[in-house]
């Protein structure tokens, strides 16, 4: 793009070329250099493994991994929005990143697919990621005594470590099953999951998907939700109306200040 | 050089700190320029800040759950490889599994066996397929695609009809109506720590309507987090 038609741009627009050009450059040099790692390993080391040991090991996982990392893109783009290079790259995405935008945009009041729903969750995400970074290599330096001490191994602990997606999701789902804090709402907002949710308890009930298949299940049954959302939109069964509970953050810290 | 040693080698060491730090710089940039966006859309510093402080202190105890997973892979593979897993792209089930995978399709019964019969080929070979297998999601989608789908949805809930803001919601809904029936079917643990999670939200909520300590808000995340999962203790020795 030339410096004149970059001029013409609004600050927007700007912003959103800035996030995607820098996010598309980050992660190919990113990828790049996570493809170069095992090479100069085993190039320094002398230890190429042979292409049937890679194409054994590997063919269970590219099948499984492969399918289920483009579902899980496709599916979590449009709810993170421009956050979504920061998001996909540093991983942990169900369990730390999601939950972040979409506690962000609940705090500051916004939507989601809209600018400030994006920049918002841009900077949470960014600042978990961060953050993550250093406590995992604070768990790296530690790892001798913490392995040691055994408060990691603790029964306690992996219980509570297991349960941890239910302990974030029920708090979380409720939030996005209400108002929100956003500038509109959707009347009978609960009808629209209820398809999707009974058709996705049978298949769970008969044994076809199980947990760890969400990814590929969501990519599944987006049409199913969209096309069923169109028919009550357009029966005007569900309609999109003003948010009563929205208070502008601006005056609710007025009135906390008074 | 065997397995072991190439698994803890200071190649390797170097080559984990230098790309952590990159991925480390790229995410504060990316903080740096939403930060700077977010006050340009009329956002105030308060609000911003409060969004970075709930974010850091959410993050914390799923951060801890990640070392966890660290630990358990680090017996295995040494310390660097795990942490660059962990730390770039991945997440702590899919490193677990895509290692037991790599390593049952090479014909080691575990983990700890392939590692124990220090063949330096295997590892060169685990590296590989570890990468190989995350990044198909940003090849083949994000990187083509993802401008097209972040600008599709925010031109679709601009639009004058209000399908686009039902349209942009149906996507964390279906998020919802995948989870829920899965976690709903799932053991009675996840189901009574999933109400529990439930039940502290709408407390929390109405404590901060009530004494107004709107300051609680950046906490309630976390606050929930820990209690449920403190929960999940109780209700295993009650249910199982």
């Amino acid at each position: 793009m030339s410096k004149k038609d970059n001029a013409a741009l609004t600050p927007g627009e700007k912003y959103i070329n800035w996030v995607h050009n820098f996010g598309r450059v980050g992660i190919i040099v990113i990828i790049l250099y996570m493809l170069c790692m095992p090479v100069i390993t085993c190039a320094v080391f002398d230890c190429f493994p042979p292409i049937a040991s890679v194409l054994k090991g590997g063919a269970g996982v590219l099948a499984l991994f492969i399918p289920l990392g483009i579902s899980e893109v496709l599916s979590y783009t449009p709810i993170v929005g421009s956050a979504c290079y920061v998001t996909f790259l540093t991983g942990n995405v169900m369990n730390l990143k999601l939950p972040c935008a979409i506690n962000a945009m609940k705090l500051a009041k916004v939507d989601q697919s809209t600018e400030k729903g994006d920049a918002i969750s841009t900077v949470a995400v960014a600042a978990s990621s961060i953050l993550t970074i250093c406590v995992i290599a604070v768990g790296v330096v530690l790892a001798v005594p913490l392995n040691n001490s055994g408060i990691l191994q603790n029964e306690s602990v992996q219980v509570a470590t297991n349960y941890m997606l239910p302990a974030l999701f029920g708090g979380m789902f409720l939030g996005l099953l209400g108002n929100g804090g956003g500038e509109t709402v959707i009347r009978k907002k609960l009808l629209i999951p209820a398809l999707p949710a009974l058709i996705v308890l049978v298949l769970g009930l008969m044994g076809i998907i199980s947990s760890g298949m969400e990814g590929i299940a969501i990519l599944v049954m987006l049409p199913v939700t969209l096309l069923w959302a169109r028919f009550l939109w357009k029966k005007n069964i569900i309609k999109v109306e003003p948010n009563p509970d929205r208070v502008d953050p601006a005056e609710e810290e007025t009135a906390t200040e008074l | 050089m065997g397995f072991k040693e190439i698994a803890s080698s200071p190649l390797l060491y170097g080559l984990v700190i230098v790309g952590i730090l990159m991925v480390a710089a790229y995410a504060a940039v990316f903080l740096k320029k939403a930060y700077g966006r977010c006050l340009a859309l009329g956002f105030d510093r308060k609000t911003v800040n409060g969004v970075i402080k709930s974010s850091l202190t959410f993050s914390v105890v799923p951060s801890i759950s990640i070392v966890i997973g660290f630990l358990t892979l680090s017996a295995a593979l040494g310390v660097p490889w795990p942490w660059w897993r962990l730390s770039v792209l991945g997440a702590v089930g899919y490193e677990l599994m895509a290692a037991d995978m790599a390593t049952k399709g090479m014909g080691y019964e575990s983990l700890a066996a392939m590692a124990q019969a220090n063949d330096p080929k295997v590892f060169g070979a685990v590296m590989f397929v570890m990468t190989i297998g995350i990044i198909g999601g940003l090849l083949f989608v994000l990187v083509p695609f993802g401008k097209k789908l972040t600008t599709g949805m925010m031109k679709a809930r601009k639009s004058t009809s209000t399908w686009g803001v039902v349209f942009s919601s149906c996507f964390m809904l279906t998020m919802v109506a995948v989870f829920l029936p899965l976690m709903v079917t799932g053991d009675p643990v996840q189901v009574a720590v999933l109400a529990t999670s439930a039940v502290v939200t709408v407390l929390l909520g109405l404590l901060i309507k009530v004494t107004k300590w709107a300051w609680l808000n950046d906490f309630v995340l976390a606050i929930t987090l820990i209690v449920s999962m403190v929960s999940a203790v109780g209700w295993n020795a009650l249910l199982h």
